[in-house]
């Protein structure tokens, strides 16, 4: 790193990229005080009042979704390995339609803040939203841990900032968006974010298809003469080794998105299911676009990045690590403007996703918890002020765990938010809503059973047994446990719902 | 009665339009990735003199078909579902 960005480069870098993110700062404080007027019920808090159209919540939706790790992890991948980064891709993508043909409407129509709203519907309130909270925060705070180290450790290199001030910045910034503005003021960070990011991206992109003509034949030519695998790097590679490993991993990613609880919170914000359908349809255009453009960037770093000695370590590593591959193309074909501009779009990406994750969390608390299970019918003053005091522990929370994290693999973690999600909160959303035999008992032993084999598998696995704890031979030989604790979830659900002969039931 | 009828249609005419939608987005992504999983070679063959693969193209065909589906849910909610439910409200 030190090469690129402590030599003459640095003054310009640093005063493109701090500028960009003042003003970003700046707009979106003052949007904050704007929203702050406008969210003083606990109702407007969580769902920015109802009043977002379709177009704003998709792009919402879709800024939750491209997360800073998404944009230079994907990218990153293709650059390593090729073919491989457009699995990922595709299986976050393909969650969309899921979402759309069987969650939105009736979750829009059933629900108020979050999916925990459908679960109880029908069942036993109490047991049901806890365990609703339980999966959403498990799922959130690995996000959040995941997402934090990652800022840092960007901000570090972008910036030139120490770890520790970079992980107080973004988390006394997500907390004053949180807290003061609400939902509206995440949603609107969010789409300033989202329209940044979209606009860099292409920039990058259109800058590299530019110097082939436009021709992907030529694009991908290119690609393949200068990648030390050659040809293989269009075909599946490395990433996926054997058959359970792909299936697990391709329903970790179709399902997972549609259980991620800050995701699922943003269609309480618009009018109705009408809207909702719409948000759907703009989101799932804006990432799949997205997507094309960050293999475009991968392969474009193969070719423009992998072999200029400019960015390369003197073992002839590229510099940073493999994620870095969009930051120094951005460089190579826009030099230190565009070098800066997409540090600040980074660094604004970073903090729209944890404003964003922590107001699910913070729901979680205040709404299942608190207004639902603690003290029921709490008035809506005291569940105001519980969320802002919930926004404020989750905040702090993430930068103590950013920082204890530091120097820990927190790349399992994404995995593992995406594998509960997947294993707990869409079955039990799912089958609340399409299974009309479900019973209390089969929802909490089903995805209790689910969270959980999700958790010990993860840690009996190659990634934390092997790779983190350093034990010679994984327990559980794959890294993607969703086959096994999706079928888990089901099967406990179907066993425990059709068996339970309570009163309750029978209703 | 009459309100039962138009639930009964509204829930006929979501289960016709979500219906075929869903297996045209869970079948060919299944499919990719079973090919993934057992033939991954397959995909690696390339286009006609270029170094395109299958695979590449296949991949950027199922971006297109989730778009697709996501844009005709919207036209034929619009168009079937609505009503029933407007209908419903009044």
């Amino acid at each position: 790193m030190l090469k690129l960005f402590t030599s003459s480069q640095s003054g310009d870098l640093n005063i493109v990229a701090i500028w960009m993110f003042l003003i970003f700062v700046a707009v979106t404080l003052y949007i904050t005080f704007w929203a702050a007027k406008k969210t003083q019920s606990t109702n407007n808090f969580f769902t920015a009042g109802g009043n977002i159209t379709g177009l704003q919540n998709g792009l919402a939706i879709s800024g939750d979704f491209m997360s800073a790790a998404s944009f230079l992890g994907i990218s990153g991948l293709v650059f390593l390995s090729g073919f491989d980064g457009l699995i990922y891709s595709i299986g976050f993508l393909v969650g969309w339609p899921i979402i759309l043909l069987l969650i939105a409407e009736p979750l829009r129509n059933l629900g108020k803040y979050g999916f925990s709203d459908v679960v109880s519907f029908r069942l036993d309130e109490k047991p049901v939203r806890i365990l609703s909270a339980f999966g959403s925060l498990s799922t959130v705070i690995l996000y959040l841990i995941a997402q934090m180290v990652g800022a840092g450790k960007l901000i570090e290199i972008l910036f030139g900032l120490p770890y520790i001030t970079a992980e107080i910045i973004v988390g006394i910034l997500m907390i004053l968006y949180v807290t003061f503005g609400g939902m509206l003021a995440t949603t609107w960070v969010q789409i300033i974010k989202a329209i940044l990011l979209l606009s860099g991206a292409t920039i990058i992109a259109v800058l590299v298809l530019n110097q082939f003509d436009f021709s992907f034949n030529q694009f991908f030519d290119a690609a393949v003469n200068t990648h030390d695998n050659g040809a293989a790097i269009m075909a599946p590679g490395g990433l996926i080794t054997d058959p359970v490993s792909a299936i697990s991993l391709g329903l970790a990613l179709m399902f997972g998105t549609a259980g991620l609880p800050h995701i699922l919170m943003r269609f309480f914000t618009v009018s109705d299911a009408k809207q909702a359908r719409r948000s759907v349809a703009f989101a799932t255009g804006f990432i799949g676009y997205f997507y094309i453009l960050t293999f475009i960037i991968g392969f474009g770093a193969i070719i423009l990045v992998s072999n200029n000695p400019a960015y390369l370590s003197d073992s002839g590593n590229i510099l940073g690590n493999n994620n870095m591959a969009a930051i120094h193309l951005a460089h190579a074909v826009g030099g230190n403007i565009l070098l800066g501009f997409i540090s600040a779009v980074a660094f604004a990406t970073i903090l729209a996703v944890v404003s964003g994750l922590t107001l699910a969390g913070a729901s979680a608390i205040s709404h299942d918890l608190y207004a639902n299970v603690i003290n029921k019918g709490a008035n809506d003053k005291s569940q105001m002020v519980v969320s802002k005091i919930a926004t404020i522990g989750l905040g702090l929370m993430a930068i103590i765990l950013g920082i204890i994290f530091e120097k820990q693999n927190v790349a399992f973690m994404v995995g593992l938010a995406f594998a509960i999600a997947a294993s707990t909160n869409f079955p039990i959303l799912f089958l609340s809503i399409y299974w009309k035999r479900v019973t209390t008992r089969g929802v909490i032993t089903g995805g209790s059973a689910g969270l959980i084999s999700c958790i010990i598998l993860v840690i009996f696995g190659p990634i934390v047994w092997v790779d983190i704890l350093n034990n010679a031979q994984a327990i559980f030989p794959y890294k993607y446990p969703a086959l096994f604790s999706m079928t888990i979830t089901f099967f406990g659900i179907w066993f425990f719902s059709i068996t339970d002969n309570s009163l309750k039931a029978a209703k | 009665m009459r309100n039962e009828d138009l639930f009964k249609r509204l829930i006929d005419t979501k289960k016709r339009i979500i219906r075929p939608l869903l297996f045209l987005t869970v079948i060919p992504y299944l499919a990719f990735i079973y090919v993934i999983a057992f033939y991954p070679n397959y995909f690696s063959n390339m286009l006609l003199n270029s170094n395109v693969s299958i695979g590449i193209i296949l991949g950027f065909l199922l971006i297109i078909v989730i778009w697709i589906v996501t844009l005709l849910y919207v036209y034929l909610a619009n168009k079937h579902i609505e009503p029933i439910i407007k209908d419903l409200n009044n």
